[in-house]
């Protein structure tokens, strides 16, 4: 955490796994394993967004929440700002560290107590950490109020006086008011309509550029992602499939999976036919995932090989990365 | 200066533009919920009667001039009984001074009194001949019979033979042939009787009486105490029952002469020259005061035995204080019970409506309104307490149990699912039966009732209290406070109790009515609070009486109206509660 070694990467992810056990019985003996996050590495540089896609129940939010140690990972390696291990922190250590990295959840209506003012729920955990001299207390909550587009009258009102949108602010300045370096935005913007969407997409990128912030940037909408990230993460089934920079995926997208999901991203003009890659089926479960590649099952370039045997994620260059056997020449895909 | 800050206020008003949120009135989550609740009527009305039970209780108690065991009294007259006579049939004994009369004799006595003529009849006891000899109407003497010789007749000529070792003395025997030949078969000769008893053929059997007893039905009673032992002599007695039965109006014994006056069934004695006041009376009546220690006058027993000579039922009796009683006569048995209206001191119970009792009393003749305002105060203790208690253990474990989850909730749960299985009625009742078998005083009884009934009481507070907590424990904004960094015990107490609290509150406030009608079943069942402290339960148990239940309404019917409006008042403030804390409903 020392200044003078501030890391390039505020997050580093290696190999990162995450399985829920399913418990049944009398005594609740585990009858197996829920693979919800599966061998994710990812890096992201400071004042970069990374955006993360994939479809429901892919394992988006499981990555973003154990970032954060708020669920506890079962394997993997997650470093912050290049030396800092949440997952060795413990009770009062760990809840001092916590103001550097927050998140932003998708539902502004059920992440804000309803029997708390909203100046009490943005100024709150200042307060616990004493991140601002008190005297200071009123004119902080006041000018991040602001930042984030609030008003400071509103500090006295509850949150059910307030629309989604002026919600989903008020998440976003109790998670800037803690001066965080890192944000994990876990589709914050999928329950809000869309003219409001980009009111908040605007907002953080303003906050991002003020504060110097680093977004994880969970989305399924892939607009979305494509304007605020820098990078892009894609996963299928609790594994990251291809990972690379947001122009060079969206311009080349290697992976089956991917180019199945971006054929999809509606485009406005009507004289433009769309050639979408229709998926069949659909996501099989993950407490039993199809054995090779687990997304065989819907591949249309699938082999023998994808069956059998598990992709090694492959660096194609200019840090793109694709996890599959096409285009590793030592898979016996087809080209060796 | 104030006309200026209204200005100022107004200039600012003037200046918000139309869509400021400013505008809009602003209201805390507790001031809507208190907002919507006093514009719920029902809810209104329940406050209004919850204020009245408790101005009622707690302030009642206050008011009233009486303590709530106070017990009132009433002085009535009532039909007691105050004396008991016998018309004596067994026979009273005199014996002359210096004797006695064995059980031996008695006995015999008894057996061979139907025989007994003017010629006496004899029997044998105690190794002496007795003879018993009729003297008049149920009057016999008893003495000890010597046989001194025979008379025989031959014609007119009559011959004494004594027999061995006797000697009889010419003068004797001339009076025995003076008898024999006039036919008397009793004669005196120097102050001694002699008896001639017919034998075989024309001889008769001479001998001497020595009167040892005398046995009658009549009592005799002194008005003066002096006069007691002369009375109860041998000689007065024999000289005036002998009198009585001849029907004579004067006789003498112990050197004095007394006048007698006959009566049915008994008489009056006077001493000679005495004609205005008795110094005894004589009757076959014994009266007997009903209470030790009263001493009956003579006039009284007098009074008692004339009417019941002359078969009366009723009877006026002057007493001492120149008031006339009157006493009325009951057979029961062989005795009569004289009944006479006297003024007692009783407990007034069952007492009509008065000014005095606006409510009446009750069948310990204690004030029933007095009684429902103490009975208030511990039905709604009893109610508060008991939901304190609940609530306290209900959320502790229920929240430890919701928190944690895992296996604490597993362990905690199947615990307050064996506090389930424990049946209600049956503990209660071994409860109330031990407390009494250790006669545990009333107040301490309050306060065991009231630990039990919480200890029973808690797991429906703690379910919900878990299934609260676990729901919200998921909700985004806890998992935003640990991603804040908030220390548990703020985001126990300022996070998730602020969201359990109303639903809590509602609970507990409907559960204080059902608490009041399950510690009102106890109490009448009585299990509950003891006499002499009073619940409205305990009040309405005098209703398991069916004559107090059909008479005396003004006892149980306001105990009753007073729980059930308690427990709707309760429920209505409740349901007001429960709508106001709805996020749901419109402002």
């Amino acid at each position: 955490m020392s200044m003078n070694a501030v890391s390039e990467n505020v997050v580093e992810v290696r190999n990162l796994c995450k399985y829920f056990p399913i418990r049944a019985g009398l005594f609740g003996r585990v009858v197996g394993q829920v693979h919800a996050v599966e061998n994710v590495s990812f890096s992201i540089k400071r004042g970069t967004t990374m955006g993360l896609v994939g479809e429901s129940g892919c394992g988006k939010t499981t990555i973003g929440k154990t970032l954060l140690n708020l669920t506890p990972k079962t394997s993997g390696e997650v470093v912050f700002n290049g030396n800092t291990h949440l997952d060795q922190l413990r009770g009062k250590t760990l809840r001092e560290f916590r103001p550097k990295m927050q998140i932003i959840f998708q539902d502004p209506y059920s992440s804000l107590s309803p029997r708390l003012p909203v100046g009490e729920i943005i100024g709150e955990a200042v307060r616990e950490h004493h991140l601002v001299p008190d005297h200071e207390y009123d004119a902080y909550v006041s000018r991040i109020m602001k930042a984030c587009g609030l008003h400071d009258y509103q500090k006295d009102r509850y949150p059910h006086e307030f629309s989604g949108g002026q919600r989903q602010r008020i998440c976003i300045a109790r998670a800037i008011a803690l001066n965080p370096d890192f944000i994990v935005c876990d589709e914050p913007v999928s329950a809000l309509d869309v003219s409001i969407q980009a009111q908040i997409i605007n907002l953080l990128e303003d906050l991002q550029k003020e504060f110097n912030l680093t977004y994880l940037f969970i989305s399924h909408d892939l607009s979305v992602v494509q304007h605020i990230s820098d990078t892009v993460g894609v996963m299928y089934l609790g594994n990251m499939v291809e990972y690379a920079g947001k122009e060079e995926i969206f311009a080349n997208p290697l992976h089956p999976y991917t180019q199945a999901l971006f054929s999809a991203i509606p485009i406005p003009d009507p004289t433009v036919k769309m050639n979408r890659i229709i998926l069949e089926g659909s996501i099989p479960s993950p407490a039993n995932p199809p054995t090779g590649c687990k997304f065989h099952t819907r591949c249309r370039e699938c082999r023998e090989v994808c069956k059998q045997k598990a992709p090694k994620t492959m660096d194609m260059g200019n840090g793109h990365r694709v996890a599959c056997h096409i285009y590793d020449p030592e898979s016996g895909y087809g080209r060796a | 200066m104030s006309e200026n800050k209204a200005n100022n206020l107004n200039n600012n008003e003037e200046q918000l533009a139309l869509d400021d949120g400013r505008r809009v009135k602003v209201l805390s989550p507790g001031m809507m919920v208190f907002k919507r609740f006093i514009r719920n009527k029902l809810a209104i009305a329940g406050i209004i009667i919850l204020a009245f039970m408790f101005l009622f209780s707690f302030l009642g108690g206050v008011v009233s001039p009486y303590r709530q065991d106070q017990v009132f009294y009433k002085t009535d007259s009532a039909n007691k009984e105050y004396a008991s006579a016998v018309v004596n049939t067994e026979y009273r004994f005199v014996t002359r001074d210096g004797s006695r009369l064995s059980t031996l004799v008695r006995a015999n006595f008894s057996r061979v009194i139907k025989d007994a003529g003017e010629e006496g009849v004899s029997f044998e006891a105690d190794g002496a001949a007795w003879t018993v000899r009729k003297l008049g109407d149920s009057f016999y003497s008893i003495g000890t019979a010597q046989e001194l010789g025979t008379v025989t007749m031959l014609g007119k000529i009559a011959d004494v033979k004594p027999n061995p070792g006797m000697e009889i003395s010419d003068e004797v025997k001339a009076a025995a042939l003076q008898a024999v030949q006039s036919g008397t078969l009793e004669f005196e000769v120097d102050g001694q009787t002699y008896l001639l008893t017919k034998g075989k053929a024309k001889s008769y059997t001479l001998g001497t009486v020595a009167e040892t007893a005398i046995a009658s039905l009549l009592s005799f009673d002194t008005y003066s105490s002096e006069d007691n032992a002369l009375v109860a002599g041998f000689e007065f007695r024999r000289a005036a029952e002998l009198a009585i039965n001849e029907g004579e109006t004067a006789f003498e014994a112990a050197g004095e002469s007394f006048a007698l006056e006959h009566e049915d069934g008994g008489a009056l004695i006077y001493r000679a020259g005495d004609t205005e006041n008795p110094m005894a009376t004589v009757s076959n009546v014994i009266v007997n005061s009903v209470t030790s220690g009263v001493f009956l006058p003579m006039d009284y027993k007098a009074a008692v035995a004339d009417a019941i000579a002359d078969h009366q039922t009723a009877f006026e009796y002057v007493n001492a204080d120149g008031v006339t009683e009157r006493h009325t006569i009951r057979m029961r048995g062989n005795n009569y019970i004289i009944y006479t209206e006297q003024q007692t001191y009783l407990i007034d119970m069952y007492a009509a409506p008065s000014m005095a009792h606006p409510l009446g009393t009750d069948d310990h003749g204690m004030d029933v309104l007095t009684r429902l305002m103490y009975g208030g105060r511990i039905s709604l203790m009893v109610g508060f307490v008991v939901m304190l208690l609940e609530n306290l253990i209900g959320i502790i474990i229920g929240g430890i149990s919701g928190y944690f989850g895992g296996w604490v909730d597993t362990l905690l749960m199947r615990f307050v699912d064996l506090f389930n299985s424990i049946p209600y009625y049956p503990m209660m009742i071994i409860a109330g039966a031990i407390m009494d078998a250790f006669e545990v005083p009333p107040y301490t009884r309050i306060f065991l009732l009231m630990a039990i009934m919480g200890i029973m009481g808690w797991t429906g507070v703690a379910r919900v209290v878990r299934g609260q907590i676990l729901s919200l424990r998921e909700q985004d904004f806890m998992v935003a406070t640990e991603a804040t960094g908030i220390r548990i015990s703020r985001r126990i107490f300022r996070h998730l109790v602020p969201n359990v609290m109303p639903l809590l509150i509602v609970q507990a406030t409907m559960g204080l009515g059902s608490i009041i009608l399950t510690e009102a079943t106890l109490s009448f069942l009585g299990l509950g609070i003891k006499y002499p402290l009073a619940s409205w339960g305990s009040i309405i148990n005098a209703a398991s009486n069916i004559y107090v239940m059909t008479n005396f309404w003004y006892i149980w019917i306001p105990a009753g109206v007073l729980i059930v409006l308690t427990v709707l008042g309760f429920n209505f403030v409740g349901d007001g509660l429960r709508d106001a804390f709805d996020p749901k409903m419109k402002r």
